[in-house]
């Protein structure tokens, strides 16, 4: 069997999926934030893979791997900006659960 | 090689960096404003002379460069493609340098009463605004999700600003999941958009599939293709939850409460109005060719928006969770705009654009009179500080009552303008259904502000109501910049000039 692009993009799927159901579904905000990056990887190995089979000669389709780098250098951002917001509330509230980040419901 | 030479230097021709100057300017000046406060410390008024100074005069040579026609309107893509300018994406560029200085002048205002940084929250709105002009003009998805991010990621670190308050740094957190849960989104779209309009299997692929123009041609060519279908469907709602359109509203309340009052004005205005600005270009441009899938999906959202915002309104008491809600309502009625530019009316930008004005002259109105009445912790702003404003603080009473009613659309303010050239639109696109659901949204809508209203009317008796709460007095300054805002809502309702033809 050879891998083909219904098998990158079924992988990527799932990955989106579970992403996806992470942050929707746990309480933990770090569980919550590795989602979040599983999603953007998700991504990117779709972005790889279309890049690689939508490929002509006469257009060898380098602006989804060029994205890819792009996506890498956002996602550090967000990474670099959330765990620095985590870890302020953690020192004012002990706590990382969503369920009990509740201080502003009326 | 010769070849790959000659296509670098077609790239290469066309990188006008002259014509981004004022994203440029903005974002040197950001940087600048950094070294200013290391060099000069305990330097607060600077730092608000500079960061107002440079962006009063970036907004004023964008203005003459509109009006002198030196702007490039043409149909010349900058940047292989990459950038576009329109007239309408310099008059949203013009919209967001205003906004940006209104924010600023109110982060002044909170930052004068609290132990926080002062050079970065001048510094954050300014880059901030810069990535959103140049998202006005964008026209490849690259660019945009980068720009996009900038955005958003300046984003979480000015709602979680309020580093001492509890509340703040949960609106952040919150802010962060939800941001970064809709930019997933988003970006799988844009990968799925990718990955179809770039496949040799389609009618007619794109050689750079990224680019809007060329993806706007397959998909005329191919509207009932089930990944760009659902690719399209990702990149809309992911610019939903930036618009706050039901139901991706459910993160609004809990961050425009918790996050500081000036960057709940920069949320409320400046990054709704770039999510309706980028639904414009996105929805009348590459996605045109979905619009048998899209037209529906937008009109029966714009009904759940309207009614759902309007209702979630009157049960709010925190006076932030109400701008917050009424703000998914005016979301509502921005998306009927929306929907009657899909369906062809051809001046339906200047009547969003129209909206968008007063809409963002009334709400800094209304946040600036908040700015002044917050107590020290800033997400706890009940209604109840509104008893007796009118009677203590008959300016900002005043300013609140025009901020408020152009809101809400009472006439002549400028609020009532924009509302009803947003509902002609929708009836020249025979929308009808759409217009009664908007009016009664709008009665409705009168309920809720003139509950805030008769707060700050009423004056209870001492005995009950205790001491009044301490409201700072504004400054002339303050005083000057919300008689403007004020005095443009009532002028706008009056005189529209040029904005609406």
């Amino acid at each position: 069997m050879t891998v083909g692009l219904f098998h990158y993009l079924a992988v990527s799927g799932l990955l989106f999926i579970a992403g996806v159901l992470g942050v929707l579904l746990r309480r933990n905000v770090l569980v919550v934030f590795m989602s979040l990056e599983l999603m953007l990887t998700a991504s990117i190995s779709a972005l790889v893979a279309f890049s690689r089979f939508n490929a002509t000669p006469d257009n060898p389709m380098m602006g989804g791997n060029v994205f890819v780098l792009f996506i890498i250098a956002i996602a550090a951002c967000e990474v670099a900006v959330g765990l620095a917001i985590i870890v302020a509330l953690w020192r004012r509230r002990q706590t990382v659960d969503l369920a009990e980040l509740k201080g502003m419901k009326q | 090689m010769d070849a790959q030479l000659q296509i670098l230097s077609e790239f290469s021709s066309s990188h006008h960096w002259m014509w981004l100057w004022p994203e440029i300017v903005l974002a040197a000046l950001a940087l600048a404003l950094l070294a200013v406060e290391l060099l000069l410390p305990k330097s607060d008024r600077w730092l608000l002379r500079i960061s107002l100074g440079a962006q009063v005069a970036v907004f004023a040579a964008l203005i003459a460069g509109l009006v002198g026609g030196t702007l490039p309107t043409s149909d010349v893509a900058l940047f292989a493609g990459a950038i576009q300018p329109t007239l309408s994406g310099h008059l949203m560029r013009i919209f967001f340098v205003g906004c940006s200085i209104l924010v600023c002048f109110l982060g002044y205002l909170y930052l004068e009463r609290r132990p926080l940084a002062r050079a970065e929250y001048y510094h954050l709105v300014m880059i901030v605004t810069a990535a959103m002009m140049l998202l006005a003009q964008i026209t490849h998805f690259v660019a945009f999700f980068v720009a996009l991010e900038t955005v958003t990621i300046g984003f979480y670190i000015l709602v979680a600003y309020g580093r001492n308050s509890s509340y703040s740094l949960e609106a952040g957190l919150k802010y962060m999941i939800m941001g970064g849960f809709s930019s997933g989104l988003l970006l799988f779209g844009i990968v799925l958009l990718y990955g179809a309009a770039g496949s040799p299997t389609l009618i007619g692929p794109a050689g750079d599939p990224f680019q809007f123009g060329q993806l706007g041609a397959v998909i005329a060519e191919n509207p009932g293709n089930p990944l760009i279908v659902i690719g399209a469907l990702l990149v809309i709602v992911g610019i939903c939850f930036k618009i706050g359109s039901f139901p991706f509203q459910y993160w609004i309340p809990d961050v425009y409460q918790g996050a500081p009052t000036p960057t709940t004005a920069f949320l409320a205005v400046s990054s709704k109005s770039m999510g309706f600005y980028l639904l414009y270009v996105l929805l009348t441009g590459p996605f045109l060719g979905l619009q048998s899938i899209l037209v529906p999906v937008i009109g029966i959202m714009t009904y759940c928006t309207i009614a759902f915002g309007n209702i979630a309104a009157l049960g709010q008491n925190n006076v932030k969770r109400v701008i917050g809600m009424s703000g998914v309502a005016h979301a509502g009625i921005l998306l009927v705009g929306i929907l009657a530019a899909m369906r062809g009316v051809d001046w339906a930008f200047q009547a969003i654009f129209f909206y968008l004005i007063t809409y963002a002259l009334a709400s800094f109105a209304v946040f600036g009179v908040m700015c002044h009445v917050a107590p020290d912790e800033d997400a706890n702003q009940e209604r109840e500080h509104y008893f007796g404003l009118m009677q203590n603080h008959p300016f900002l009473g005043g300013v609140l009552a025009v901020g408020l009613g152009s809101l809400a659309g009472i006439p002549p303010l400028a609020g009532f303008v924009a509302k009803a050239a947003i509902i002609v639109a929708a009836f020249q696109a025979k929308l009808y259904l759409l217009v009664a659901f908007v009016l009664v949204g709008v009665v409705v809508s009168i309920f809720y502000y003139f509950g805030w209203l008769r707060a700050a009317v009423t004056n209870p008796h001492p005995e009950i109501q205790g001491e009044p709460h301490p409201v700072v007095a504004p400054s002339v300054g303050s005083r000057a910049l919300l008689a403007v805002l004020a005095l443009a809502s009532v002028v706008l309702g009056l005189y529209q000039g040029g904005l609406l033809s």
